[in-house]
């Protein structure tokens, strides 16, 4: 239902589990926890890579490609310092280099052709930089990795009605419906509805705070993270 | 899944906000956000009074009991704790109504109320180091000047609390004197431009990079603080001798003139003998 075809390089996000795995073990090169890192950061580098350098759909996700399948050949992981600065930061800084390079490159091969710039038709507004499109973009798929996580954990404790009525309300575009509403439709107490929806934010909260202990460093790291996403 | 910017900002809002169902407060409004968590106004409606409720980020109980076992004016008092049904930790206390101390000084109150303000800061650090607790944040944003000149210290840290850098010592390992170098690094934000050196100095003495070069106690800079305002040398200064003559005669204002006085009548009742 939310595919994106731009994006869907990012991998199947289903596959991750709301268990714990860290960055240390993302260093060590546990498969599971380079999966979590790439599943979230590969649209916010994707985004990251457009708007900075201005790449069409397709170039934006041969180098975004290309810089993960680099980074995991490199000791990518393994090279970040948390005393230096977080892990998104350093990511988007290595990202920034290495787009740098392969633009660089590019445009000494055009001999004078000049750069191409591709129509930018995102919803980015024209006064926000990439640093910002590229946080904005982590937070939202960050949301959309636990949002993934939490219809999961529902499915399989056969929580159908808890997960449809989160899904109505709390994912609806434009109106909502009100809680009357939805307790007509999944033929339950409208109190059922509000204790269906205070249990789902809670689970999405944890599933969230979950993800991203994943890909912080320690718990100052987290907690600066903690805080710039809900902030 | 492609999340819309309006459903992202909703999610961030209901997933964020307390459930405060089963407990005795209500919630109002935000009112900060800190490096711990998130303060809210909230209504205690057993007592029927607004109080502030930290929500915490994370699991720490601690933090509660450690604040409640301070009790002292300038430390904010805490009524109550608990925790919400998603597991982080709450704990209700006083809400202050008051200017954070940065916005304060920016109004640009007199030299005498920054350093009053300042050894009010002090004075709670100091107990709280008498009881063990090190704030590990403290810098102007985390201090309330009440609108009857309270001052309070807020958000005491706990383990693993990263401080912020302009007010934070160098040193990773956090002891006591890395609050005095953030007292320090207060003093020297609350002082105007052009402000006596001798307060720069007490300034600089407690941000010494090197731990052991700073004040061994809070108290001894607050008595460094007192000589300064009593026009008494300070220790973190080595002033030249026309500066001490200078504060020798400020000092002594009032016994100079008296002196001076009856210097004059002296002499002018000598001539007046003689004529």
């Amino acid at each position: 239902m939310w595919d994106d075809a731009d994006t869907a390089i990012g991998g199947n996000r289903d596959r991750f589990p709301s268990t714990q795995v860290s960055l240390i073990e993302a260093a060590a090169g546990e498969p599971l926890a380079l999966e979590r890192v790439v599943a979230l950061y590969w649209k916010p580098v994707y985004k990251f890579i457009r708007f900075k350098f201005r790449k069409d759909n397709e170039a934006a996700k041969d180098l975004t490609q290309s810089f993960f399948a680099s980074a995991l050949e490199r000791d990518f992981f393994q090279r970040f310092d948390p005393s230096k600065a977080g892990f998104r930061t350093y990511l988007r800084l290595a990202v920034e280099r290495f787009a740098a390079n392969r633009h660089e490159a590019e445009n000494r091969q055009k001999r004078g052709g000049g750069v191409e710039f591709a129509n930018l038709d995102e919803q980015a507004s024209g006064t926000e930089s990439p640093e910002d499109i590229y946080f904005q973009e982590w937070r939202r798929q960050l949301f959309a990795l636990a949002i993934e996580d939490l219809r999961a954990a529902c499915l399989e404790a056969g929580k159908h009605t808890e997960w449809a009525v989160f899904e109505a309300y709390d994912l609806a575009e434009g109106d909502r419906p009100d809680y009357a509403e939805l307790a007509r439709r999944h033929g339950v107490a409208q109190t059922s509805v509000t204790n269906y929806l205070s249990w789902a934010r809670r689970r999405l909260r944890a599933m969230v705070t979950a993800r991203l202990r994943g890909v912080t460093s320690g718990e100052g790291e987290f907690r600066d993270e903690m805080r710039r996403l809900w902030s | 899944m492609e999340l819309s910017d309006s459903v992202l900002l909703h999610l961030r809002d209901v997933v964020d906000r307390p459930d405060l169902d089963g407990t005795r407060y209500t919630l109002e409004e935000e009112i900060g956000r800190g490096g711990l968590g998130v303060v809210y106004a909230a209504l205690d409606t057993r007592l029927d009074r607004r109080v502030a409720l930290k929500v915490m980020d994370a699991e720490w109980a601690g933090e509660a009991r450690l604040i409640a076992r301070l009790e002292h004016p300038g430390i904010v008092p805490v009524h109550d704790s608990g925790a919400l049904p998603d597991g982080r930790v709450y704990y209700a206390m006083k809400l202050v109504a008051g200017t954070r101390a940065d916005h304060y000084i920016a109004g640009d109150p007199p030299l005498a109320e920054r350093l009053r303000v300042v050894h009010r800061v002090g004075e709670a650090l100091a107990y709280a180091h008498s009881c063990g607790v090190l704030h590990r944040d403290l810098k102007p944003q985390n201090v309330m000047v009440g609108a009857f000149g309270e001052v309070y210290v807020m958000d005491w840290g706990v383990e693993g609390v990263a401080g912020t850098p302009a007010f934070r010592a160098p040193e990773t390992q956090l002891d006591q004197r890395s609050d005095i170098y953030a007292l320090g690094a207060c003093l020297r934000f609350a002082l105007p431009p052009g402000a006596p050196p001798a307060l720069i100095a007490i300034a600089g003495k407690a941000m010494s990079r090197e731990p052991a070069f700073r004040y061994p106690a809070v108290t001894e800079v607050l008595r460094e603080i007192e000589r300064f305002q009593d026009g008494v040398a300070v220790e973190a200064y080595a002033e030249s001798p026309w500066q001490r003559i200078r504060r020798f005669a400020k000092r002594n204002e009032v016994l100079l003139w008296l002196l001076a006085a009856y210097a004059g009548v002296k002499f002018i009742l000598f001539f007046a003998r003689r004529l």
